[in-house]
């Protein structure tokens, strides 16, 4: 890149962008401060049958990892003496060391269908327009010692309540 | 929220963050108020579920920022339809970058610059300048190769450099 390119990207790099308006920081203290099932973020009902399905998939396979992870093979006779008479705290770290430790590594969430569900009315008189959003989301958690890895994939529908206003 | 530091911890990420975040949101939104919506969208969802998660914090935003965006387009677009809903989308006359009083002629030209670019080179410059992400990231981000995206960042400046050249000398 010749020094003129050079000299516009450093100029480019000392603007700063604009922050987002203080209404922002407000409206996500609300969104934090608000639990998974919140008014605007609500799991339907109608999924509960399809958690019911994937739960235990998702358990079993989760035990059936632990349990190879943990399977180690069987210790020759010194290697128990050894063990048995190692200090405590040496055996505390190799327990720690061989516990499986799955880690999350990636998460995607995958927007496939949005039902516009028309206006309703809110408690206090307000028009607003619901919408029904189906989604997949998909958490891979891997051992990075094992390299084993579980991806937990499951259905989650969102029903947002957005307040109308008519000019 | 879970106690004051946690409440800090945020904050704190949010201001760093959030005036990138909402640069590289108005290039994949329609107008200021639909790139914060997506900027709040995305950084809850950030900060609940994938905060903990190994890599890049920023890249990692910026997926979720790209997401969002493209959720509310494909919401707008049906409400468009029914609406007859008309706007001046990325002409979106807002300030991009914060103003000061010695160079506020070469920011508003710096501004009409970028926004006269394609739009696919404008949001590799804004990934790359403002996001600092890396070409391989912003490739992958945009579902490009590394050399195409690098192709687009060198074009971008040097349409810019034309265009502040041409103004230069006009004004």
């Amino acid at each position: 890149m010749d020094n003129e390119l050079s000299q516009l990207e450093a100029e480019l790099k000392a603007l700063r962008p604009v922050a987002p308006a203080r209404h922002v920081q407000a409206r996500i203290v609300r969104e934090l401060g608000r639990g998974e099932g919140a008014a605007r973020v609500t799991p339907s009902a109608r999924a509960w049958w399809r958690w019911a399905a994937v739960l235990p998939a998702a358990a079993a396979v989760l035990i059936l990892l632990v349990f190879f992870v943990r399977r180690v093979p069987p210790a020759s006779v010194g290697e128990n003496i050894a063990a048995t008479t190692a200090p405590a705290t040496g055996a505390m770290v190799r327990e720690a060391e061989s516990a499986p430790v799955f880690k999350p590594v990636s998460a995607e969430n995958v927007l496939y269908a949005v039902a516009d569900e028309g206006l309703v009315t809110l408690d206090d008189g307000t028009a607003a327009r619901r919408e029904r959003l189906s989604y997949v989301d998909t958490i891979t958690w891997k051992n990075p010692r094992t390299n084993a890895s579980v991806r937990w994939t499951m259905p989650r529908e969102e029903v947002r309540v957005v307040p109308v206003k008519f000019q | 929220m879970e106690d004051a530091s946690h409440d800090d911890s945020w904050k704190t990420w949010f201001q760093l963050y959030g005036p990138k975040l909402l640069l590289c949101a108005r290039q994949w939104t329609r107008s200021v108020a639909d790139a914060e919506d997506v900027v709040q969208e995305a950084f809850v969802r950030f900060w609940r579920h994938q905060r903990e998660l190994p890599g890049e914090p920023m890249a990692l935003l910026i997926t979720s920022v790209r997401r969002a965006a493209c959720d509310l387009a494909r919401r707008e677009t049906r409400r468009v339809a029914r609406e007859e809903w008309a706007d001046g989308g990325i002409e979106d006359p807002a300030p991009v970058f914060q103003t000061s009083l010695e160079a506020d002629d070469r920011r508003e030209a710096v501004e009409a610059a970028m926004r006269r670019l394609p739009e696919e080179q404008r949001e590799v410059l804004v990934l790359k300048i403002w996001a600092e992400l890396t070409f391989e990231q912003i490739a992958g981000e945009l579902e490009i190769s590394p050399n195409t995206a690098a192709s687009r960042y060198r074009y971008a400046l040097a349409a810019l450099r034309k265009e502040l050249t041409a103004a230069d000398c006009h004004g």
